[in-house]
């Protein structure tokens, strides 16, 4: 990885300098962020070819049917024609990635005259607010039960947070986001205002947002929370925590200045992973609240081998992780001066 | 319709076989219609429509829309006793039931106010059996009897304009004037007439198509000839309601047609979401959110015990029946006894009774009662554990033979619930140790019935397309070891009955040859009865004037008639 330890000697007593950082680190920044986009096109022609010969392997044609009476072999043949299925799939792969490079994702099977792009366009930006949302929740959420809880370790608050947290990690989302369903839609519906808190249908990005988000964040909230109480309890027992102490410093300096910032590095480098986890769909929340989003309908398409929805959705979530995880690597120069990129 | 009997479907609990003609919306509050703006009908369609050009939809849902936005021809009575006058006022049959005349509605329109005219059909009709298209449902409805249309899959989006354009302006439609429209048929068939009652059978606006696509081009591109369904603004149509809006995955809303020639409709709006998940739904109509919707399996039992719900509930019967199929290439699957064995060897009324919640009905019949061909009378295949064994023993056939065949089950709860049952069933009757093979649901079609790779198979359904047997039997003709007839057991003489049958114009004699082939593929045990389908749903009381029919598109109760359905003031 291009990360590398710096000065070990310095540590974190010393302030980041921001003019520091612009001078003489800001070049090289450049560089690294330049180089590791680069290295995405090479990342995503081999998700590409993986996905195309998995998807290919995996028996079943578009167009059988999951049950019934199936399409006569003359349809099936006109619409392998239609789709330029009955070319060699060597000749199928380079024309995708031909269309590919001109930003031609091609045509659903699924949706008749439907370009991929469009369909992707309609679902993701519910699927990333609802990630987004969820993500502005967990970060503040789960950090702070998580420095409570370690600061207050082995008392009722520690506890209480860390029951919680297990409580929330235990209970799959499906269950949640049911029970949320029948609790605030069913039964206080008068109270909510019947359409307050329902899922689904007319799904607007609005009050409707609530019920998802929270089912979404509970788990990545319990998962954080643990994490950051975990590693702060670490930071709390080094011995520059205990000389900032010794020194005099008020708590509030104590801990934000010398314990978080140097606790949150591994919850740092979990929250690239669950940035990219958010954004791109929880099939289950998406189908308990009917969200039109995109991660459900990565499902559908593989299930009904939706070759180019498929590879669509599979591109975009290969760009989206390696996004999350150069974010995550910039985001270590700002939180540790230890780090440096290279 | 073929593929309407998913098995997902089946078990979230299908509708009803009875043609009853049911008046929803029991125990309405008033019968006085609410103010217009009140006038909204709220569904659930479950998924959106693959495409809004009526002519490559095949699906139940796409139906939904589809059958509301374009008319056709003719459209089965809400009895299913016969076809009754819709885009046709009346048709004629020649003598040699070779030439179908539809003489159109005077006054029919589109929803932009133009005329529907004859030519309109014939563009439409030449739309739908162009090859290029690939329409899912062309084969074997249309292009099996249509003057011209056989060699439909000898062409395809390769062949060339010049092959293309032969082909369709060689197909037997024409409009000798404005208002009648002529088809020609390349043998006579008497059921041909609910063919043209089927949602895909559609006039369409060349101009429409045409100016979507950016101007006139080659008969051979599909892409551009779908392009005007992709708006709402160009799907202009001829049905009682047009599209105001598409909300992709969300829903469709539908208003009136203002031009419709039976008047505009009642309802200002009507709304079709796409929620997949039925206990979502479920929860909406608990609300309010939602006008009819289909019980989830699960919430059969509470639904029935809630004083309130409950009288909101009914059972509507469907024409669609469910079977176990046996792979009679498989010795000793070969020997009917040995089929007749599984069929005998099966609890019909505790798997409707415990596994389905009583909904359905057990059935010993292939034909679905509410239609021509129901077989009451014969009982070969009735539960009988005792004579099951001893057909076994007939045929010489010990567990241990039968011990390594497999049940091949599609990988979904339903399907899978049915199947621990019926094989618990096989075991404990007949004294076996058969497994069930769960396997993904397109792997189960492409790796194992395709290629007739499978012992033991089912639950298999079909759910009538209209009334009418042509569309049972045909199914089950040989040369076809595929599709629904993936058992492909031997059938002697039933061809000859199914085609002869087919051809035929005098019903009566059609219904007898039917009957025959109906008792050889029965008491050959070709397939193993199972249940006849119901759908168990629930409509507000506020909706008024629901006639349902026993082939309903899913979940959408009375859908063939919601031009005289009206919201109640509540």
């Amino acid at each position: 990885m291009a990360i590398s330890e710096g000065r070990s000697g310095r540590g974190a007593l010393l302030p980041l300098r921001m003019s520091q950082l612009a001078g003489s680190r800001g070049g090289s920044l450049a560089i690294f962020v330049g180089k590791r986009i680069l290295w995405m096109v090479p990342i995503v022609f081999f998700v590409i070819l993986i996905t195309f010969v998995l998807m290919h392997l995996a028996p079943g044609s578009p167009w059988d049917r999951t049950g019934g009476r199936q399409l006569s072999q003359a349809v099936m043949n006109n619409l392998n024609i239609k789709y330029g299925l009955d070319k060699p799939e060597t000749e199928q792969f380079k024309l995708y990635l031909w269309n590919v490079i001109h930003f031609d994702f091609g045509l659903s099977y699924q949706y008749e005259g439907k370009s991929v792009v469009t369909l992707i366009g309609g679902g993701w930006p519910y699927t990333a607010t609802i990630g987004f949302l969820a993500f502005l929740l967990i970060v503040p959420v789960g950090i702070s039960l998580g420095v409570v809880a370690a600061l207050r370790q082995n008392t009722r608050v520690d506890y209480i947070t860390m029951g919680f947290a297990t409580f929330a990690a235990s209970f799959p989302n499906f269950v949640i986001g049911a029970l949320m369903v029948v609790v605030f839609s069913v039964v206080l519906y008068k109270a909510t205002d019947g359409n307050f808190f329902l899922p689904s249908a007319d799904f607007g990005l609005d009050s409707h947002l609530i019920m998802p988000v929270i089912t979404l964040s509970l788990l990545p909230i319990a998962y954080t929370a643990r994490l950051t109480r975990a590693s702060t309890l670490d930071t709390i027992r080094q011995d520059f925590v205990r000389t900032a102490w010794a020194k005099g410093l008020p708590e509030r300096l104590v801990v934000i200045r010398h314990i978080l910032k140097n606790s949150l590095i591994p919850v740092v480098t979990t929250l690239g992973p669950t940035f990219a986890f958010l954004v791109t769909g929880s099939v289950i929340v998406e189908t308990v609240f009917n969200i039109p989003g995109i991660g459900r309908a990565f499902v559908v398409a593989v299930s009904s081998r939706d070759y180019p929805m498929i590879l669509g959705t599979t591109v975009l979530f290969s760009v989206i992780i390696a996004v999350a995880n150069l974010v995550v690597d910039v985001a270590y120069v700002f939180i540790d001066p230890r780090v440096r990129l290279t | 319709m073929h593929s309407r009997l998913t098995i997902r479907r089946a078990l979230s609990l299908a509708t009803a076989g009875v043609f009853l003609v049911g008046c929803g919306g029991g125990g309405s509050t008033s019968a006085n219609p609410a103010p217009p703006d009140k006038q909204i009908l709220r569904v659930n369609d479950r998924t959106e429509p693959n495409s809004y050009d009526p002519t490559q939809q095949t699906y139940s849902y796409e139906a939904g829309v589809g059958r509301q936005v374009f008319e056709a021809l003719l459209k089965p009575k809400a009895d299913g006793s016969d076809v009754q006058a819709a885009a046709a006022k009346s048709y004629d049959i020649s003598s040699d039931g070779l030439t179908y005349t539809f003489h159109l509605q005077p006054n029919a329109k589109w929803s932009d106010g133009k005329p529907v005219t004859a030519s309109d059909w014939v563009y439409g009709y030449q739309h739908l059996l162009n090859p290029a298209l690939a329409a899912g449902y062309v084969d074997p409805y249309f292009d099996s009897v249509i003057a011209g249309a056989t060699h439909w899959g000898d062409f395809s989006s390769k062949s060339s304009v010049k092959d293309i354009d032969g082909f369709v302006s060689g197909l037997g439609l024409s409009a000798p004037d404005p208002s009648t429209f002529v088809i020609k048929l390349d043998h006579p068939a008497g059921y041909f007439k609910w063919v043209v009652t089927l949602w895909l059978a559609a006039p369409i606006r060349k101009d429409v198509v045409e100016q979507a696509a950016g101007g006139a081009f080659p008969s051979n591109d599909p892409t551009k000839a779908l392009m005007w369904a992709n708006n709402a603004a160009t799907i202009i149509g001829n049905g009682v309601f047009k599209i105001s809006e598409i909300a992709p995955k969300d829903h469709v809303t539908l208003v009136p047609n203002p031009y419709y020639w039976g008047g505009p409709a009642k309802l200002q709006q009507v709304i079709e979401y796409f929620i997949e998940d039925g206990n979502t739904a479920y929860s909406k109509y608990q609300t309010g959110a939602l006008d009819m919707i289909g019980v989830p399996l699960a919430d059969v039992t509470v639904v029935r015990g809630d004083p309130k719900l409950s009288k909101q509930a009914n059972l509507y019967p469907r024409l669609g029946t469910w079977w176990m199929v046996a792979n009679a290439q498989r010795p000793p699957l070969d020997n009917p006894k040995v089929r007749m064995a599984f069929a005998k060897s099966i609890d019909r009324n505790s798997l409707v009774n415990n596994v389905l919640h009583g909904v359905g009905t057990p059935t010993l019949s292939y034909i679905p009662k509410g239609m021509a061909g129901y077989d009451e009378s014969n009982k070969v295949q009735s539960f009988d554990p005792a004579a099951a064994k001893k057909l076994l023993a007939d045929a010489g056939v010990t567990a241990a033979d039968l011990n390594k065949f497999k049940l091949l089950t599609r990988n979904t709860t339903g399907n899978k619930t049915i199947n621990q049952f019926i094989v618990d069933q096989w075991n404990t009757n007949l004294g076996l140790n058969i497994q069930l093979d769960v396997v993904d649901s397109k792997t189960t079609t492409s790796r194992y019935l395709r290629k007739g790779d499978f012992d033991l198979y089912g639950p298999d359904g079909w759910g009538a397309d209209y009334p009418d047997q042509q569309d049972w039997f045909d199914n089950y003709t040989t040369g076809a070891c595929h599709s629904l007839n993936w058992g492909c057991a031997k059938l002697d003489g039933f061809d000859e009955l199914v085609k002869k049958a087919d051809a035929g114009v005098d019903q009566a004699q059609r219904n007898k040859d039917y009957a025959a082939a109906h008792k050889i593929m029965i008491d050959q045990a070709a397939i193993g009865m199972l249940y006849q389908d119901a759908e168990y749903d629930l409509i507000q009381p506020w909706v008024a004037n629901v006639k349902s029919t026993a082939i309903d598109d899913q979940f959408l109760v009375g859908s063939f008639y919601w031009h005289d359905v009206y919201i109640t003031t509540h």
